[in-house]
């Protein structure tokens, strides 16, 4: 069978310190427990977390859903968006399996990268390295007003802000992401293919804003 | 909780529902009936007056043509058949029977879910997630099955396709061995009621998927049909008995591009797993993850473990009817054959197993392919002969196992009795039952007026048994097509 891998690459900068981080975890525990009792999510997903800060690590290698255990994520230091995107297409390259003559593969990853501020490193290079890699969906979210969606435009056409970065919007985006990996999961599990753009994902709510 | 709304539906009555939707689906979104005992579908998007006219009719006419028959209170438990339809603020909305309870998981860690088909498919969610209470017996599978394909046989002979047979929209119960067809809004009539969908993937036909990228309007293009509702029925019957996927093997047809390699494996270059000659898509169980295992494996479970009466149909299905519909087996077929197959079951010796039965293998060493145990001791086969003409006894190729307290019932005795929505009340009780004794089987007669015993040359009264002995001939009934038993004992 082939598996979904699903990466979420969370920022966990200094300005994150506070109400925004633990919003981020409780949201974790929300994405968990709700693709933990859908059948499409527990026979394919398996799920990452990567953190960016002065540096970029994997919190979660990629695990499968049930024996994914949520991280409590601290928030410090400066935003390495950068070299988060050349660390996840190297940890792809060797978490996801490719199709060869004699096995099916994995789909496409997903990527879920949330942040709240602009890079503080090399953000171009880290995009080369990323977009040399084939991945799913690439969703991009801009939470505040401190994070710059022409920024994350250049790392995917998919892009959504919230206004706010607090503990009810994160929430809300989280649940969203939740149903995004679940309709993905069905879409491949029942061999429909990758979903690639945001029209293929459910309607967000009102709290997230589809950059246009 | 909203406001109760008030509206008046089609046929004149009143309904009351909440106006704050609890769930959304494809295209409709749910609101519950005041009393909780219906649910209320309004589709999202304006309907054309050619969906409009198809909707009257489900609640109407096609309605009426199952449920408004002799037996017809029967169809209740297998569909949750649309019953009305309501307008409110500019959209069309259809009036459905709430789910029976024993479709939803009442407790663990999914409680209060729908029992969506997925959880039942797969071996990966049976052998890591689902409780043992929560999974039902190999038989109590078999069960759920008959009534699926009851149900797909009855919308055929309405002149019905289904057209979207999916996890998604027959519900079960495996514990209760129930099943119930869902989403009935999409019934295709050939020639009036053109789909609106292809059918949920894993269940498309293949030569809908080979077709998919031909305009409509395209001669060759193949939309759902009758034919295609057979393809998703049987690829139903072999993931619900086998949990794994018929067409899902290692064979590779697009390295680069998933989306493209699943669209041949399932399309146009679909091939059965179990395929006998063309062994290029065979599971390589070395590919598969440890809770896939072992019912992954075809190599260690294969679709033969489900008896003569399955694995002929399977193979008119994934092999001769895969790829050419008219070779298909009809729902009627599948119904047939799945009822005959309970007949040839044992129950497993070991209480740990997790299948509990097993179909008997006509071997002299039967064993249980789920978990290995070895049947020892003496098991009759009663073979089953009818009359053809006054005296003469033709064989039928049917066969039934008997185990300690098995029961025996009308449709054992007379061939022109089936086990099916028109079995009467009657019917359904049991005439005779089979036990184990001091040593030998005997076949207690508990209703049959004329049940003789022809190696002795007497009569077995109500209340008489007969040992069941290597070569016994036993009439169960004189009546025109009564059944005659030939006694096989299998010594291991």
């Amino acid at each position: 069978m082939r598996k979904l891998p699903v990466y979420l690459l969370l920022d966990t900068s200094g300005s994150m310190f506070g109400e925004p981080i633990e919003a981020v975890n409780s949201g974790v525990q929300v994405l968990l427990s709700t693709l933990r009792s859908d059948p499409y999510a527990l026979e394919t997903a398996y799920l990452s977390v990567i953190t960016f800060d002065n540096t970029a690590r994997q919190v979660v290698p990629m695990t499968e859903l049930s024996a994914f255990q949520a991280p409590n994520l601290t928030a410090n230091g400066c935003t390495a968006l950068g070299e988060a995107l050349s660390f996840v297409a190297q940890r792809a390259d060797a978490e996801v399996t490719k199709t060869t003559a004699e096995k099916k593969g994995d789909w496409k990853p997903l990527v879920f990268i949330m942040t709240d501020g602009a890079p503080t490193d090399d953000l171009q290079r880290g995009i080369d390295e990323f977009k040399k890699r084939k991945w799913g969906i690439v969703v991009a979210c801009a939470a505040g007003a401190g994070a710059s969606t022409d920024t994350l435009r250049k790392i995917t056409e998919c892009v959504v802000s919230l206004d706010q970065a607090d503990s009810n919007t994160i929430k809300k985006y989280f649940k969203w992401v939740s149903a995004s990996i679940s309709t993905s999961s069905m879409k491949v599990d029942e061999g429909h293919g990758d979903v690639t753009g945001l029209s293929e994902l459910p309607p967000p709510p009102p709290e997230i804003n589809i950059v246009v | 909780m909203g406001e109760i709304v008030k509206v008046t539906a089609n046929d004149g009555t009143t309904i009351e529902f909440d106006n704050e939707s609890f769930a959304s689906g494809g295209m409709k979104d749910a609101y519950w009936c005041k009393d909780k005992k219906e649910v209320v579908l309004f589709f999202r998007d304006k309907l054309d007056t050619n969906a409009r006219d198809r909707l009257n009719n489900i609640v109407g006419l096609y309605r009426d043509r199952i449920f408004n028959q002799p037996g017809g209170e029967y169809w209740k438990n297998l569909f949750a058949w649309p019953t009305r339809l309501v307008e409110w603020e500019g959209r069309v909305g259809l009036v459905v029977p709430t789910y029976q309870k024993h479709f939803f998981f009442a407790d663990g860690n999914y409680a209060g879910k729908e029992k969506n088909g997925k959880w039942f498919a797969s071996a990966k969610l049976r052998n890591r997630h689902l409780r043992p209470e929560d999974k039902g017996t190999w038989l109590s599978h078999f069960h759920m099955l008959i009534k699926i394909a009851r149900a797909v046989r009855r919308l055929h002979a309405a002149g019905l396709a289904h057209s979207d047979l999916s996890y998604n929209n027959v519900l079960l119960d495996p514990p209760g061995g129930n099943a119930c067809i869902i989403d009935c809004d999409g019934l295709v009539v050939p020639g009036k009621y053109p789909p609106d969908v292809v059918g949920t993937p894993d269940f498309i036909a293949p030569e809908v998927l080979a077709t998919r990228h031909l305009p409509l309007t395209d001669k060759n293009r193949k939309l759902p049909s009758r034919t295609t509702d057979q393809h998703a029925l049987a690829v139903m019957v072999y993931m619900y008995l086998l949990y794994r996927h018929p067409l899902r093997g290692s064979k590779v047809h697009d390295i680069d591009d998933e989306k493209n390699d699943e669209l041949l494996s399932m399309g146009e270059k679909a091939l059965f797993i179990e395929h006998p000659t063309d062994k290029s898509n065979r599971v390589r169980p070395e590919n598969l993850g440890k809770f896939e295992l072992p019912q992954g494996d075809p190599g260690k479970l294969p679709y033969t473990i489900c008896g003569p009466y399955l694995e002929e149909l399977f193979n008119r299905a994934f092999i001769d009817g895969l790829h050419d519909p008219s070779k298909r087996p009809t729902a009627d077929e599948w119904e047939q054959a799945l009822v005959k197959t309970t007949d040839l079951m044992q129950p497993c010796r070991n209480p740990d197993c997790s299948a509990k039965w097993f179909v008997f293998d006509n071997t002299t060493k039967p064993k249980c392919p789920w978990c290995g145990t070895t049947y020892h001791g003496q098991l009759p086969i009663l073979n089953f002969y009818y009359s053809r003409s006054h005296g003469q006894f033709v064989s039928e190729k049917y066969r039934l196992m008997v185990y300690d307290k098995q029961t025996l019932y009308m449709w054992h005795v007379n061939r022109f009795v089936v086990a099916n929505e028109k079995t009467t009340p009657e019917d359904k009780k049991p005439v005779g039952d089979f036990h184990f004794h001091n040593g030998q089987w005997i076949l207690i007669n508990r209703r049959l007026p004329d049940m003789w015993d022809k190696t002795e040359n007497r009569q077995i009264p109500i209340g008489g048994y007969v040992p069941l002995t290597e070569g016994r001939k036993i009439l169960l009934s004189t009546k025109e097509g009564g059944r005659l038993i030939v006694v096989q004992l299998v010594n291991s």
